[in-house]
């Protein structure tokens, strides 16, 4: 009993190996680590997969080159580990190695003969036959370069059936190569390929759509991506700062973003100056209650030495137009340090407000000359709501 | 002092940093609405804060809290952009390099750029080797921490976040100095009356 990849190993069609070319893809990868798992501890036993990959390349290239039907088990266990082997491997794993391997050399001749073929391509790396030919020097380079050089012509000979699967599937292939956006390498390997397929604009890229009358090659495609990215980055840039969509031309998008960051890099440091100056008349102990919704302002009060007219002269310099800021601010303005208690805060002031009535008229008016040049922060705002 | 603490975090979450690189797929788009939002003004006023606490005693210089300040703001990206790591990192000498590179391939896991052959271009900004632009962009990898090594792609990537970030920092510090200032002029103010 057969598993239908076995048909179509035998058959040696294009159209039925579908299934098991993607897996392929990944069967290399898959294989190589095992190799390298499981290299020393390869058993002769029937079933083992390893123990395909353990043998010798000279008996494996026998085995391809003289197939016999009748082979005993311990020969065929221990036979080349061709790929649809392997692939039989992958899906049914409880399969004997037996019966999967008697299988190609029990099945037609056409493709042992075409099995020998690729076996003397993979060793002479001439692209005598189709593009089958163009396609293993790329494919060529992904699995040989961890196994050891006598070990070449078999495992070889696995990816030249995957390759040759693959110039018929390599569209899709394509497709995922561009998806996953690993696309340098694999565009470079089957470039000969892609030129016919791209032309046509019959398969949808995901990422890049050849264009009519546009160059098709994998360089130029890669470019556009990569212009195409670029551009999308540059619009980004210019939603963001602010008065540059009305701007056509690079150089002067790129001048107007720079200006913004030079001019926002200024803000900062002329705010840390401010930010300097404020501090040391600030208890911190009294600004941590704060940040906790806590009964801040005394604390803040207390904390507050000398130094209050400096404070006044300052504050006027800094924070607004109106002379009216010079008196008493209300303490509950700091309590929109805390925006995430906003309700907390509109009780407090009502509790202070009790305390103090003589502050509530202030915040009115202080509130007004406190519009910054600038941006209006969300302090204010708040604070203007609850009020 | 103010120095001090900002090196303490900035090694401190160097760790976090590395995990959060691994986790996070990409940047693209997501500068504006990751840095408008209130929250992250309130997470960046806090760290803010905490970073200038140690300086109630000595006088602090405004260069040590600009630089509080900015490292507050790269906490806050929380490692995911090139600029932050470099201000983290900027600190905290040893491993800068290291993770620097290694930030940049872990999270995007992009390839590096191959050579461009020339190739006749029909986008938007044919422009992209002129001269000029190639000057600008050189000013602004200069302009934006850790960028002057950089693709012109990952370079405008970073300098949307990077603008995102000041325009928000900008917004927090004025609002906490005014805050502040407003703060100590009352409890100066009832400080007077009252002692």
């Amino acid at each position: 009993m057969e598993p239908g990849g076995s048909s179509g190993v035998g058959s040696g069609n294009s159209g039925t190996y579908t299934p098991e070319i993607a897996e392929s893809l990944r069967f290399e990868e898959e294989i190589q680590s095992l190799i390298h798992q499981s290299f020393d501890g390869s058993s002769a036993a029937g079933g083992s997969f390893t123990a395909l990959l353990g043998l010798p390349a000279n008996q494996a290239v026998e085995l391809l080159h003289h197939p016999g039907p009748g082979e005993p088990p311990a020969s065929a266990a221990s036979s080349s580990p061709t790929a649809g082997d392997l692939w039989r491997l992958r899906l049914g794993e409880h399969h004997a190695a037996t019966d999967a391997l008697r299988l190609p050399f029990g099945g037609s001749s056409t493709f042992v003969e075409r099995a020998a073929r690729f076996s003397v391509f993979a060793t002479d790396d001439s692209p005598a036959s189709s593009s089958g030919g163009g396609l293993s020097p790329g494919l060529k380079a992904e699995p040989p370069d961890s196994d050891s050089p006598p070990t070449l012509p078999a495992p070889a000979g696995r990816p030249r059936r995957p390759s040759k699967r693959k110039e018929c599937e390599k569209s899709k292939a394509k497709a995922v190569a561009k998806k996953s956006k690993s696309a340098e390498e694999n565009t470079s390997a089957v470039k000969p390929a892609a030129e016919e397929n791209t032309s046509g604009d019959k398969l949808p890229y995901v990422h890049v759509r050849a264009r009519r009358g546009q160059a098709t090659d994998s360089h130029s495609l890669a470019e556009r991506a990569r212009r195409e990215k670029i551009n999308a980055r540059m619009k980004l840039l210019q939603d963001l700062v602010p008065g540059c969509s009305k701007i056509t031309g690079t150089a002067l998008v790129l001048d107007e973003i720079i200006n913004h960051v030079q001019s926002l890099q200024r803000q900062v440091e002329f705010l840390s100056m401010k930010l300097a100056a404020v501090n040391p008349r600030i208890d911190f102990s009294g600004l941590d209650h704060i940040l906790s919704a806590e009964c801040g302002p005394l604390a803040v009060g207390s904390g507050c030495g000398g130094g209050a007219s400096g404070t006044a002269m300052w504050a006027s310099d800094t924070a607004a137009s109106t002379g009216g800021i010079r008196r008493m601010p209300p303490p509950q303005q700091i309590w929109h340090l805390d925006l995430v208690h906003p309700q907390q805060s509109s009780t407090v002031w009502e509790n202070n407000g009790a305390a103090h009535p003589h502050f509530l008229l202030s915040p009115a008016i202080s509130l007004v000359g406190y519009d910054p040049a600038g941006s209006v922060p969300l302090n204010s705002n708040q604070l203007k709501m609850e009020l | 002092m103010l120095i001090s603490a900002p090196d303490s975090h900035a090694c401190q979450s160097i760790n976090l940093v590395r995990r959060e690189k691994k986790m996070k797929p990409g940047l693209t788009a997501q500068a504006e609405t990751k840095w408008r939002t209130a929250a992250q003004e309130h997470v960046y006023g806090r760290r803010l804060l905490e970073a200038l606490r140690p300086t109630g005693g000595a006088p602090a210089g405004p260069r040590a809290v600009k630089e509080a300040a900015d490292s507050a703001l790269a906490l806050t990206a929380r490692g995911q952009s090139r600029w932050s790591r470099a201000i983290l990192l900027g600190r905290c000498r040893p491993r800068r390099k290291l993770l620097l590179k290694a930030g940049g391939r872990i999270r995007r896991g992009r390839r590096h750029p191959r050579p461009s052959a020339p190739v006749p271009q029909q986008q938007v900004s044919p422009e992209l080797r002129g001269k000029k632009v190639k000057d600008r962009l050189r000013v602004l990898g200069r302009l934006v921490p850790g960028c002057r090594k950089l693709s012109a792609s990952g370079l405008l990537e970073e300098a949307a976040d990077y603008v995102a970030a000041l325009e928000m920092q900008v917004k927090t510090m004025r609002a906490l100095t005014e805050a502040l200032s407003a703060a100590s002029l009352s409890a100066g103010a009832t400080g007077e009356p009252g002692s």
